[in-house]
């Protein structure tokens, strides 16, 4: 009975040990891949899209769109990396340090790509990251919560002008979208309001709803569905022209309120990237944003889709870091 | 309701769901299993697959992917002292120091009853109250997780062992390497030493690899031939239904801890594995049994973390919020399938909300008879000579931690985690005052420098507020027994507590 014992004994240790031999292999099977890669077979393995704030955010609910449709359009699966912290500076300066072979890429933004790095002392520049193509861009809405002691914008800057710091809202990051579109409401109205940085959309929604701040201004895709169901009530959209899903929401100009702070989403890969793999990305983004799903899907989080290849996108964002430079002076 | 839930059960009870769901459990148990695979991974590289199948096959999946990579996390931790994933690294404490005992069996079977226990009740909350938690968790503004923060710290003093000092000193060397990185607020670089790859601050899932799995295999190395008694007594007996009734009142405690920690966007299983080991240790009548294979040390752990799985998805189909990057990553799958999380999911659709819930009760049925096969097969871990097993621990320690990021930082990070840990060990510094203080300390800062903004400084926030003067009370109570136990601690007991870390 024991020598049965001890080579069934046998027999199970020798089936373990091939299981993780085999898984070793597997490994060094991967990594050996890696180093035989090469511009053609780009992308020979699945490719990092990562997400600089924390989950919840109308970042994070785009880029769990764009890895879902991905594979069809890059021949690889996207995966979704969320890497929150600094305001988005960890996840920027880590792709930044990235090896520029296409397989790691920033969903970036034009406050961790040209207002930030611009006014602030980063580990990282604009030029560090190359512009591979925008998805799509949208305004910030104002939102406030249904119990709020004012319910249009003339009456929240009429309740900060009588109670100077008494109004909080919900801010993102330091130089952040939510950020900025109310240092310009502040500056342009000459109010004083109190903001709390929470670290990102999704954070910041949380203690709005839950009672602890009163405003904040965010993606339609992250407040839309709160005001459907009558939580937060819209003041105003930072454009020049209503929101498509939104016709009811007025500009913030033709309330009398000159903010107008356009954000975007695009695809940015570290500086250095072979021009071959940047093009085949752009493409795939190409495709990506025609896809029935993607379209679909963006749809359902109240967002749209406008599209900027690589080379578009690259002048455009050549004109922007200079606007943003106006931006941040006329906040000073 | 009801009818909803039979609703969801027509949809959901067909073979490929079936199947898909144990499909799904069995991968996750294998890469909880295999430490420095993390549930979040395993998810998250999964995900994508599932987008295109149809939502009766790929949610059951993930969600069975989900849970099982919590569970399979105790397997290791129990049988090598080598914690599959962080939410299992309370597990270990008791667990191995039954394991060593030769009581293999009965500590897997009663980390597999209290998951699924615990699983079980925090589904039924799930399904019965999840809008009116949701709606009580959403009002935790920051100043109310310092407090839960603070209270978690307090933890430390029942993980320190006998000497409360050398705890507080593992506690401090582990806020001070919370430090490191940027500053979360301003963004300013802290004891980065210009060092690009500590910007993001020391990656936790690599240093926590290196100080629970390498130290382990270090010291093991020095030890040599592993102790005779664990192969004689492999024929002892599991988890008998006296013993396992015994436990469920500790098994409950611990599940409203972990449900209740879970509903909280933010706190996830790692911190309530934690929590309610400590809170179980506090309260029994023979703490001095804990860190020796106490039975109602491994119920509490694993309670805590599994019940930790159901309540994470009430703020993500409540209000569309992730607490977590798992629960994003399943945010993501739920609406490429169109639907959409959030305040108006259960108006939407409310027979597919349903039969999510009934996947949930589904995976937990299929759990029990999956956690008994990987019982009956893994328990013979112990069996394997430690000249195999260990190489092929550190095999997996380097992999796990190269797998987290892509990055060789993290395996000197790996490395020097093992060494420390391997120093604190000989030492007699318990490391886990050290992972706890790591976990808690960048949220304390956080949310203090929140609360403080919003209150413009003053500290008068954390006690004008219902809630958080609630939690104060509960704080300052508990801190004061801890207090007055401490002074009253007869000499003698001290001898008996020895060992309760190593």
């Amino acid at each position: 009975m024991n020598t049965s014992k001890k080579s069934e004994f046998k027999l199970r240790s020798s089936v373990i040990s091939a299981v993780l031999g085999g898984i070793l292999c597997a490994g060094i099977g991967a990594s050996g891949n890696a180093i035989a890669e090469s511009v053609e077979d780009f992308p020979s393995k699945p490719i990092r899209f990562v997400t600089p704030y924390p989950p919840g955010g109308s970042h994070s609910l785009h880029a769990g769109i764009i890895t879902t449709v991905a594979e069809a359009h890059f021949e690889q699966p996207m995966i979704s990396v969320i890497r929150s912290g600094g305001g988005g500076v960890v996840g920027a300066a880590g792709v930044a340090e990235a090896d520029p072979d296409g397989y790691t890429i920033l969903f970036g933004d034009p406050t961790i790509n040209s207002l930030r790095p611009q006014v602030e002392n980063l580990p990282y520049e604009v030029s560090d990251f190359v512009p591979v193509a925008r998805i799509n861009y949208s305004p910030a809405v104002f939102v406030v919560r249904a119990d709020a002691p004012f319910s249009t914008m003339e009456e929240m800057v009429q309740f900060a002008k009588d109670k100077p710091g008494e109004l909080i809202y919900s801010s993102d990051n330091v130089n952040g979208w939510t950020y900025t579109v109310f240092e310009l409401l502040k500056v342009k109205t000459g109010t004083e309001m109190r903001g709390v940085e929470f670290g990102g959309g999704g954070p910041a929604i949380t203690q709005l709803l839950g009672g602890n701040t009163m405003a904040y201004a965010g993606a339609p895709s992250v407040v839309a569905d709160h005001i459907e169901s009558g939580a937060l009530k819209a003041l105003c959209v930072t454009d020049t022209v209503a929101w498509e899903t939104m016709p009811d929401v007025k500009p913030c100009p033709d309330l009398g309120y000159d903010v107008v702070f356009l954000f975007w989403r695009g695809a940015m890969v570290p500086a250095g990237t072979p021009q071959p793999i940047i093009d085949k990305l752009s493409a795939g983004f190409a495709g990506l944003v025609e896809d029935k799903g993607f379209l679909r899907l963006i749809g359902s989080i109240n967002s749209k889709v406008a599209f900027a290849d690589h080379e578009t996108f690259f002048t455009l964002l050549a004109k922007e870091v200079d606007d943003m430079a106006a931006i941040a002076e006329s906040m000073k | 309701m009801l009818e909803h839930l039979i609703a969801g059960f027509a949809i959901m009870f067909t073979a490929v769901t079936i199947v898909s769901a144990a499909a799904g459990l069995l991968a996750g148990i294998l890469v909880g299993a295999l430490p420095g695979l993390t549930a979040t991974m395993a998810v998250a590289v999964l995900a994508p697959f599932t987008f295109f199948i149809d939502v009766s096959i790929g949610i059951p999946f993930l969600l069975g992917v989900y849970k099982g990579a919590i569970y399979g996390g105790s397997i290791p931790a129990i049988t090598i002292n080598t914690p599959g994933t962080a939410a299992s690294a309370a597990t270990a404490i008791d667990g191995n120091a039954l394991a060593r005992r030769g009581r293999v069996r009965l500590a897997l079977e009663t980390s597999l009853f209290t998951s699924v226990l615990a699983d079980l009740v925090s589904t039924i909350v799930l399904i019965l109250v999840a809008a009116p938690l949701a709606s009580i968790a959403i009002r935790f503004g920051p100043p109310e997780f310092v407090l839960l923060y603070l209270f978690a710290l307090t933890m430390i003093a029942g993980v320190s062992g006998v000497d409360f000092v050398k705890g507080l000193f593992s506690a401090v060397a582990g806020l001070l390497l919370a430090i490191i990185g940027l500053d979360p607020m301003s963004g300013y670089q802290r004891f980065t030493f210009g060092i690009t790859e500590l910007m993001g601050g020391i990656s936790l899932i690599p240093l926590l690899i290196g100080m629970f799995a390498l130290s382990e295999v270090m010291i093991q190395a020095e030890a040599g031939r592993r102790p005779r008694e664990l192969v004689d007594v492999l024929g002892a007996g599991g988890l008998t239904w006296r013993k396992a009734r015994a436990l469920i009142p500790v098994a409950l405690r611990s599940t409203s801890i972990g449900t209740a920690l879970g509903a909280l966007p933010g706190l996830g299983a790692e911190i309530a594995c934690w929590i309610a080991y400590g809170v179980t240790k506090r309260r029994s009548k023979r703490p001095q049994r804990f860190g020796k294979g106490s039975l109602a040390g491994i119920a509490a752990a694993e309670a805590g973390n599994n019940a930790v799985v159901p309540a994470a998805l009430i703020p993500m189909m409540v209000f569309g919020i992730p607490g977590d990057t798992i629960t994003a990553v399943l945010l993501g799958a739920f609406m490429a399938h169109d639907l959409m999380p959030g305040p108006l999911l259960f108006d939407r659709s409310p027979e597919l909300i349903y039969s999510f819930f009934a996947v949930l009760l589904l995976t937990n049925v299929l759990l029990i008879g999956f956690g008994f096969f990987a019982i009956r097969h893994l328990r013979h871990i112990t069996r394997i000579p430690a000249g195999l097993l260990y190489p092929a621990v550190t095999v997996l320690c380097f992999a796990g931690a190269f797998s987290v990021n892509n990055s060789s930082f993290d395996l000197v990070i790996m490395l020097a985690g093992g060494i420390l840990g391997y120093g604190m060990r000989k030492v007699g510094l318990p490391i886990p005052p050290l992972v706890i203080a790591l976990l808690l300390a960048p949220g304390l800062e956080n949310t203090l420098r929140q609360s403080l903004m919003l209150s413009a400084g003053s500290f008068d926030i954390f006690y004008t507020r219902p809630i958080a003067l609630a939690l104060l009370t509960m704080l300052v109570v508990s801190v004061s027994m801890l207090v007055w136990r401490q002074w009253n601690l007869p000499k003698s007991s001290h001898s008996l507590s020895e060992g309760t870390t190593q």
